[in-house]
């Protein structure tokens, strides 16, 4: 791991060890949540949207300042047909929006295909904050360098396994070799389609929600991380998506850094409020996960939301 | 060539299930084995979890996650008993078969281990047991060899079913919301997410749909089987269906097949497979049919027991799975990735 990710990571340690959760609201100030509201928009969330559901994670790993059947949000087995990546190419090929990543237009989108200058800007408007510095450079030389041991394994010979006893069911009444997973619409019989089990965990040195990805291939195996990242707009693949230890759950898992969410939600309520609707908490995850789907544009989670955002409709 | 077709079409074939295991399974399974097992290797109840399909291009699986076995230390876990009402959880009894060597793990034989398996979900058919508990229905078990030196996991999952013999005929089979009129479809939805809705029954994954002949419909207990006779109502057997499929029920409809020929004696009834779409039911999802059941010969004798099949097959083939989990478990290797 990168050494100044390592020593974020154990100043954001001691920072969260030795500093109380967030008790006091300042959603619509910095567009961060206190722990109350992270569960009042949690059970929003699990009410209007039922595929999602609340749970308690690994026992040795359960946060005091939650309640302990609430410590993570999850959705399993959600479905991801294609690859983001190709569908970028294909989309800003076809001039269609694109994800405006700069200081000015956070989490924006463009209409007319990517502008130029975005692209040349792009070292500038690294996601940083003082005390993070998740550079593109270091970011994809990480992530070879946690897996690099690949090579080394022996992939095992499915003949290997095969029944010595030749275990033959011959039954009428089972539907054989079918893909029981999407049909492919393109024709290269290339299977594609990967499913995710997505959690929000609540992060309190950032106060802010944060989204994990665990991915599977098509006959449900556990996918390397690294291959998780073809599932992450690019833009954000080569910056905010890091591969690290899940708050509740073992082992290792992308993640969508928080070190900007803060300041992305704030601008998305500012946007609601110049609007003249006044935000509630409890949509907070609503919003949230409406612009994670920015960064992981294929990944077809739900966060449906047929009503509206704020009170001044009601 | 139309005829073999014709004849395919009248077959009931149902989608296998497909079991998926989660990583902290295979964690808590490993500590288990150090920290309490040792080299016990009788046969462990778990728990795993399904839920009815939820999206019109996949499936969902079998689960197996860490709370599907217990936890090693004698420490009562604050959490409410696994996951009792949680919809996206429904419960189902499973047992694992871990054995101490490799060789022991091929050994295993796999036909009788299968049979025996199934002749528990044949006596809780006959016994009446299936009606009132219907989780046993699906009833699954894996053998398994974990190699915590190396930390691979060998495995092999198998969903008995009892095969009927003449296999079960297919009259009709189309969306739900085709076969119900749309008054009667609304009320179905309703009652279907009521169902689901209610933290005394939402992870029980069979039941009754009556539809009363003024189109209202309710779900009901398959205990409640009696009680729904007779006024002109119609009764469906309704399963949550963890298969997407247009044309397939999925795998927990066999048993159920069984169980309703069987203890209601009846030889066409309407089945429904209940699937839903973003936690909501989905009637265009959904599928309604028509099966015939012959009794197969034999199955009056107190002393038979069935057929079974549910082996899983991986990529269409006979072989077992292997999981390898080093990166995550490996403390040399944890210790040099956070170097």
């Amino acid at each position: 791991m990168v050494l100044s990710q390592r020593l974020h990571e154990a100043f954001k340690g001691t920072v969260e060890r030795i500093t109380g959760p967030r008790t006091v609201s300042a959603f619509k100030e910095k567009g961060v949540l206190s722990v109350s509201e992270f569960v009042i928009a949690g059970d929003n969330l699990v009410a209007k949207c039922p595929t999602w559901s609340w749970e308690s994670g690994e026992p040795s790993k359960r946060k005091p300042y939650l309640p302990a059947d609430k410590q993570l949000l999850i959705t399993r087995n959600v479905p991801c047909l294609r690859r983001a990546a190709s569908v970028e190419e294909e989309y800003e090929a076809a001039g269609g929006e694109i994800l405006l990543d700069t200081e000015e237009s956070e989490g924006w989108l463009a209409t007319h295909g990517k502008p130029k200058e975005t692209k040349s800007d792009e070292d500038e408007n690294l996601p940083s904050m003082e005390a993070l510095d998740i550079n593109e450079q270091n970011c994809i030389q990480s992530i070879p360098s946690y897996f690099k041991s690949e090579e080394e394994e022996d992939i095992p010979d499915m003949a290997d396994y095969e029944d010595p006893d030749n275990l033959v069911e011959t039954d009428p009444a089972t539907l054989q070799s079918t893909y029981l997973v999407a049909h492919e619409p393109d024709d290269d019989n290339i299977l594609r389609t990967r499913t995710y089990d997505v959690s929000i965990t609540y992060d309190k040195y950032y106060q802010t929600p944060r989204v994990w990805l665990t991915g599977y291939d098509e006959s449900r195996m556990l996918l390397q991380p690294e291959l998780v990242l073809e599932d992450v707009s690019q833009d954000h693949a080569r910056k905010t998506v890091t591969i690290e230890d899940h708050p509740h759950l073992p082992g290792k898992h992308a993640s969508v850094h928080p070190c900007r969410h803060g300041a992305v939600m704030k601008k998305i309520i500012d946007v609601l409020m110049s609007r003249g609707v006044e935000p509630e908490v409890d949509k907070y995850l609503f919003l949230f996960l409406k612009f994670v789907a920015s960064v992981i544009p294929t990944i077809e989670y739900d966060y449906t939301m047929d009503f509206d955002l704020g009170s001044s409709s009601r | 060539m139309a005829r073999i077709e014709e004849e395919k079409g009248s077959l009931l074939q149902f989608a296998p299930f497909q079991s998926a295991v989660d990583e902290g399974f295979w964690h808590r399974l490993s500590s288990l084995k150090l920290n309490k097992l040792g080299i016990d290797d009788s046969p462990l109840p778990i728990t795993g979890f399904y839920a009815p399909c939820s999206h019109s291009q996949v499936s969902n699986h079998l689960t197996l996650l860490t709370d599907s076995l217990p936890a090693d230390d004698n420490e009562q876990s604050v959490t409410p008993a696994l996951g009792h009402g949680n919809r996206n959880r429904c419960s189902v009894p499973g047992i694992i078969y871990n054995t101490n060597t490799l060789e022991a793990y091929h050994a295993v034989d796999k036909k009788s281990l299968l049979k025996e398996e199934a002749k528990k979900i044949w006596e809780d058919i006959l016994s009446g047991k299936a009606v009132e508990d219907s989780s046993v229905l699906s009833r699954f078990f894996l053998i398994s060899f974990a190699d915590l030196k190396k930390w691979s996991f060998h495995y092999w999952f198998a969903f008995p079913a009892l095969v009927l013999d003449p296999p079960a005929k297919l009259v009709e089979l189309k969306p739900a919301a085709q076969w119900f009129t749309s008054e009667e479809a609304e009320s179905v939805s309703a009652a279907c997410n009521e169902w689901r809705n209610s933290s005394l029954t939402s992870d029980v994954p069979f039941f009754l749909v009556i539809i009363t002949s003024d189109a209202h419909a309710t779900v009901r207990h398959l205990k409640d089987w009696e009680a729904c006779q007779g006024d002109g109502q119609k009764v469906l057997f309704g399963f949550y269906d963890p298969c997407h499929l247009p044309n397939n029920p999925g795998w927990p409809l066999r048993n159920f097949l069984a169980l309703i020929c069987l203890r209601w004696n009846l030889q066409k009834f309407n089945f429904f497979c209940y699937r839903e779409n973003r936690g909501f039911a989905d009637l265009a999802l959904s599928l309604v049919g028509e099966a015939l059941v012959t009794v197969p010969q034999g199955w009056r004798d107190c002393q038979y027991v069935p057929n079974a099949v549910g082996w899983e097959r991986n990529r269409g083939r006979s072989i077992s799975r292997n999981v390898d989990l080093a990166k995550s478990m490996d403390p040399t290797r944890l210790a040099i990735s956070a170097a």
